[in-house]
């Protein structure tokens, strides 16, 4: 696609509007939630404070902290609560068939997935948590600028219909959140979920729908056409179709929580036209759980 | 046409496509609605299920009765129909021929007359018929042609204020003979006249006649007369009927010379006459100034009678000699002049002095031979401005010097000393007889009595000029009666004594006669028709049909008794004729004029002029057409769903645009915003026309200018507005701009009452006729006319073609030319004052002491002034860079008329600047 320098330019604008907005708004989301202790409860590296402890042969000098010690004769050493980090792995859907919305007043799917995934990882961000995306472009990482990196990344539309989960490159025993709508093919999800098991990988898969997905709310003579126009579907009576087409959508739901319950995951259901809120505070909750509990 | 149950269709055969209906039924019933393509993720769950049957969703029932009704109501629309067709029981083929009556009887229903008579172009015109119109009052031979070329001329027809005479009749009967054979439509004015019957047989001779006539009743209203100190009036109407009361106003000018009402009066026709009466007492002062008589509410000549000398009494003041004595009354010299002038004038007694000041119309001098100069003075001033004095001879003349080496300035003549006598003891002769008047004298007409003969007299001094003023003579060539015209009155000397001592004269009927020729006293309302002979009237303003008074131009001279006897028409059009000092009127009705109703025969089928008005439904029902289409495409797009999911928005607004209630409060807080934005900033104005062309030109015309005065200058007018005379406020605007349109309206009494405000408080009016033709000044265009017609009520000073050293030649540019779309150089504006005069060392003069109220052209600047929205110039002007050379100048005017309105006579003064700087130097 050619573009002209004043198109080309215009575009990058318009792109580049969108991050700052969908950086305040998971700021503004994420700034709701109050995040949780996280301290391993025993001395270690760490930024809080734990006990002053007694010099002792072999520590560094440098370690002697002078100004508890200079109370006394004796030498104290600060001691830090051991913190350890979690690395969190994200994997937004980018694909086409999220870019629905069926009504105007209602966000489309793509756009609640980033903004959910953004402001969880703003809020694992300042945590002290790792963040990052699954696969090998942005692997997790602590501090602010990876905030501007997710969402960076978080822009990038993909063309596909329907986006496999990205699964390589998990880092043992960390966690993982998959937010998708998981309307394409079962078996890469399977794999990506079989996958991350076997690397002790848990996490959450959100499972995200636009509520005319929900509700097929169509009568009449209907073409159907997925987003990026590539699946067709013509119908003379659309609401006849509906009983059978809720009934494989909640086939898919099942067999989605059943993957669920195999591989240790838990399962959320999201629909855009509930509040975001909702969504993060369940997300956060569900990944603040304690490792084994299930939904 | 054929009509089913009073609808009548004029293509009925398209109404077979109604058959077809069912037929469409059927297929638009099988027909499936479009699909709808909808973007859904969820297409991936779908793939593969099958629709159960493969029947189509039906379009629904009441969709399918939409559209045929749709369908139907274009069928049955194209197929013509007509509600009240009109009944046609002998619609022939042949030619048809339209008689109009069109006299003043039908001047008051003149509207609903033409109205009938189109009704029946249009039968005519769709009978295919040829149609000749024919006015009995103006007999033209008719030209058979088409019922729609009638119907373009139909506003050209007016009524004439008087009846079809017997030689129009004839005239009528004449074209009549020559014409193959026509049905008549005649359209009667509901009064008889003479010949009618003879008209209605020819015409029967021709082929059939049918009459339409009015049901209203004709009223009319005869010469007023003054008897015994009140008007009496007579209104007579031509059937008897119900109780009728009936107003009269006396229509006169105010004592500032404007038309108005001066009084009413209220005639009541009991049931079942014809005739009433009533009487109005008015001041003589009033009575002086009365122009006319009308009933109100109709409008028509024959309801209206016009005002002559009739209700005019003269003031006339009667000086005698001295030393007349008590009880010998037969030798008073006033004697016979008074019983001569008493039942017409009113007669003042009293000195000479005493007189004057009372300015009565003539003053009677009796053998009075020298006036103090006391007198005298005054006595010329008063005949320069316009009295009459009349002067009789005497012994006391005779035996004095007056006049006799000079002529004295109130004597006509020179007299020889002593006069002459004849026929007496002490000479030869006859006493001598009158000759016949010659023609040119007032008294030309005349009958001379054998009777009269004169033995004694003055003699007049043979004179260069004696011939011009001699008026009656004796048989012999001596002058009995001389006059001369001095200012705007006149001296009359009669020969002769005022009493029977030195002539028969004064006990003549002949000496009556020459008082009413001379206007001393005015005759009878009537004056019979041979007391006139010999006299030229000149029409002085004629009435048309509907009464309307207007100048009567060249018309020519009518000689007097044709003035009295003869009947009304093209030649004697009714209205004021005047002789000299006389004036007489001309009326529709005559003191015996009765009001005659046409009566028909019972062959011929007569006819109200109110048929119910035929009404073609085809538009309506076309129209229904579309709207039902239009429902159905909302109904479409509901029952896809589309609708409501994308449009609802705009349906919602077309329906609060569609029941938006247009309160009068809306309109107050117009009116006051309309103030405000006026109010705040300099604006300039146009009248609303009503033209949408013109006024949208004006508007564009106003922006360029506001722009140019922008760009230019310090003013910075905000955008141009255009007023509408009725309602706004036109104060707020330093200059308005008036395009004249022939057809627009007139404004209202209290319109006028706003403009004159305007006028009066500092406001500019540009009248602009558009036609650059201003130079016949007026009445050749229909633009000029009506610019005359418009500004006829408003209070414009005396104008003159814009002088070269008009202030508004360098308010801002230095112009010598006003050009806006044509060049013409006539531009009128308000006159200098007679006194302006150049100063010493001054180019110009020292004119207008002020903004002129108005100023009137023709050269349509508005459309030189127009632009685009763009900026562009809206109309192309001349040619090349000539057209934008005179584009530059049209822009120059309208600034130095802007700067003219906003500055006054400041750029006026400024002449006054090196007078100025010179008095500050010393």
């Amino acid at each position: 696609m050619t573009h002209s320098p004043l198109s080309l330019r215009a575009d990058a604008e318009g792109e580049a509007a969108r991050l700052p907005a969908l950086l305040a708004r998971a700021e503004h989301l994420a700034g709701a939630v109050l995040p949780g202790a996280h301290g391993r409860r025993r001395a270690g590296s760490g930024d809080d404070f734990w006990q002053y402890r007694p010099a002792q042969i072999g520590d560094s000098r440098r370690m002697v902290d002078h100004r508890r010690s200079a109370r006394g004769d004796q030498e104290f050493v600060r001691e830090r609560e051991w913190q350890i980090a979690q690395s969190v792995m994200l994997w937004v859907d980018q694909g086409a068939s999220m870019r629905f919305a069926s009504d105007k007043g209602l966000p489309d799917k793509a756009d609640r997935a980033r903004l959910l995934g953004l402001a969880l990882a703003i809020l694992l961000l300042r945590g002290g948590e790792r963040v990052g995306l699954t696969g090998t472009a942005l692997p997790p990482r602590r501090g602010n600028p990876q905030i501007l990196r997710l969402a960076e990344m978080l822009c990038r539309e993909d063309t596909r219909e329907y986006a496999p989960p990205e699964h390589r490159g998990m880092i043992p025993h960390a966690r993982a959140i998959f937010i998708s709508d998981f309307m394409g093919d079962l078996a890469p999800v399977q794999t990506a979920l079989t996958k991350a098991a076997d690397r002790g990988v848990r996490g959450v898969l959100y499972h995200l729908l636009d509520p005319a997905e929900e509700a097929f709310p169509f009568t009449g003579r209907t073409i159907f056409e997925s987003v990026g126009g590539t699946l067709r579907h013509e119908t003379l009576k659309a609401n006849d179709l509906r009983d059978r087409y809720l009934d494989r959508l909640a086939a898919r739901k099942d067999e989605l929580q059943q993957l669920c319950a195999r591989t240790g995951w838990r399962y959320g259901l999201h629909h855009t036209d509930a509040s975001a809120q909702s969504a993060l505070l369940w997300l956060y909750g569900a990944l603040d759980a304690r490792q084994g509990s299930t939904a | 046409m054929s009509v089913f149950g009073g609808i009548g269709f004029t293509a009925p055969w398209l109404l077979l496509a109604l058959l077809a209906l069912p037929i469409l039924w059927l297929i638009l019933r099988a027909v499936p609605p479009a699909p709808i393509r909808r973007r859904f993720p969820g297409v991936a769950l779908l793939l593969g299920l099958t629709d159960d049957e493969s029947t189509t969703d039906r379009t629904p029932w009441w969709l399918l009765l939409l559209r045929m009704l749709a369908v139907a109501a274009i069928i049955v629309g194209l197929a013509g129909p007509v509600l009240n067709p009109q009944a046609e029981p002998e619609q022939g083929n042949g030619p048809l021929l339209m008689v109009l009556d069109s006299s003043w009887a039908g001047a008051s229903g003149w509207d609903r007359q033409l109205a009938a008579v189109e009704a029946q172009l249009t039968r005519a015109g769709r009978a295919e018929r040829t149609v000749g119109i024919l006015t009995l009052t103006d007999p033209q031979v008719p030209t058979f042609q088409s019922a729609d070329a009638w119907r373009s001329r139909l506003a050209g027809l007016t009524p004439a204020p008087w009846q079809p005479s017997p030689a129009e009749i004839a005239r009528a009967a004449e074209i009549m003979a020559d014409l193959p054979t026509f049905d008549t439509m005649w359209f009667s004015d509901g009064l008889d006249y003479a010949g009618r019957n003879d008209l209605l047989e020819t015409l029967q001779a021709k082929g059939a006649v049918e009459v339409h006539q009015s049901a209203s009743n004709v009223i009319g209203i005869a010469p007023a007369v003054y008897q015994d100190g009140a008007i009496d009036l007579t209104l007579r109407r031509a059937t008897p009927g119900p109780e009728r009361k009936a107003v009269v106003q006396a229509q006169g000018r105010d004592p500032a010379g404007n038309a108005r009402v001066l009084a009413t009066a209220t005639a009541t026709f009991e049931a079942g006459a014809t005739e009433a009466t009533t009487s109005l007492s008015l001041p003589a002062e009033l009575r002086a100034r009365l122009t006319s008589f009308d009933i109100a509410g109709q409008r028509s000549a024959g309801a209206r009678t016009l005002v002559d000398d009739g209700l005019r009494r003269r003031e006339v003041a009667l000086i005698g000699g001295r030393g007349a004595q008590e009880g010998l009354q037969l030798l008073s010299p006033l004697h016979y002049i008074e019983q001569a002038l008493a039942p017409n004038a009113d007669l003042i007694d009293g000195t000479l002095t005493d007189v004057l000041p009372a300015n009565p119309d003539v003053i009677v001098l009796a053998d009075v031979a020298t006036l103090a100069p006391a007198e005298a003075e005054p006595l010329q001033e008063w005949i320069g401005a316009g009295g009459m004095l009349i002067r009789f001879a005497g012994p006391r003349i005779a035996a004095s010097d007056v006049s006799r080496m000079d002529e004295d300035p109130l004597m006509p003549v020179r007299l020889r000393a002593g006069g002459r006598s004849v026929g007496g003891a002490m000479s030869w002769g006859e006493p001598k007889a009158l000759a016949p008047f010659r023609n040119g004298s007032p008294f030309f007409g005349l009958p001379v009595p054998d009777d009269v003969t004169v033995s004694a007299q003055v003699v007049a001094q043979p004179d260069p000029t004696l011939a011009d003023r001699v008026i009656a003579s004796l048989s012999d060539g001596t002058p009995l009666v001389t006059r001369k015209a001095v200012g705007q009155g006149q001296i009359v000397l009669f020969h002769v004594t005022a009493t029977a001592e030195w002539s028969t004269l004064p006990l003549s009927g002949l000496f009556v006669q020459m008082m009413e020729r001379l206007a001393v006293s005015s005759g009878a309302s009537t004056p019979e028709a041979d007391s006139l002979d010999g006299t030229t009237w000149t029409p002085l303003r004629v009435m048309d049909g509907y009464g309307t008074l207007a100048d009567a131009g060249n018309l020519p001279g009518v000689a007097g008794p044709d003035l009295i006897s003869a009947p009304a028409g093209p030649a004697l059009p009714t209205g004021i004729y005047g002789s000299e000092d006389r004036r007489l009127a001309r009326n529709v009705l005559t003191q015996e004029t009765a009001l005659t109703p046409a009566s028909w025969p019972a062959d011929v089928p007569l006819r109200g002029l109110a048929l119910p008005a035929e009404q073609p439904l085809a538009g309506a029902l076309l129209s229904l057409a579309i709207i039902l289409l239009v429902a159905d495409v909302l109904a479409s797009l509901a029952l896809s769903g589309l609708l409501l999911r994308r449009s609802s928005g705009t349906l919602a607004l077309l329906i609060v645009i569609g029941l938006a209630p247009q309160g009068a409060k809306a309109q107050d807080s117009d009116r006051e915003s309309f103030a405000v934005r006026a109010a705040s900033e300099v604006t300039l104005a146009h009248v609303l026309t009503g033209n949408r062309e013109v006024d949208e030109i004006a508007r564009a015309g106003l922006t360029g200018l506001s722009d140019t005065l922008y760009f230019r200058t310090s003013v910075e007018p905000a955008l141009p507005t255009g007023v509408d005379l009725e309602q706004d406020e036109l104060a707020f605007f330093p200059i308005l701009y008036w395009p004249i349109t022939p057809d627009q309206p007139q404004p209202s009494t209290e319109a006028y009452g706003k403009l004159n405000d305007y006028l009066r408080s500092g406001g500019l009016i540009l009248f602009d006729t558009r036609d650059a033709d201003i130079a016949s000044y007026g009445a050749s265009s229909p633009n000029g006319r009506k610019l005359q017609e418009l500004a006829a009520p408003l209070d414009i000073p005396p104008l003159e073609p814009l002088p070269g050293d008009h202030v508004l030649t360098r308010t801002f540019y230095l112009l010598q030319d006003y050009p806006g779309r044509y060049s013409s150089r006539d531009v009128w504006v308000e006159a200098a004052p007679p006194d302006a005069e150049k100063i010493e060392g001054m180019p110009f003069r020292n004119l207008n002491d002020g903004v002129t109220p108005v100023v009137i052209g023709g050269n349509d600047w508005a459309a030189a002034w127009a632009v685009r929205r763009d900026g562009g110039p809206l109309l192309p002007i001349g040619r090349g860079f000539a057209g934008e050379r005179q584009r530059e100048l049209a822009y120059r005017f309208g600034v130095n008329l802007v700067m003219h309105v906003l500055t006054g006579n400041y750029k006026s003064d400024q002449v006054h600047v090196p007078a100025l700087l010179d008095r500050l130097g010393q």
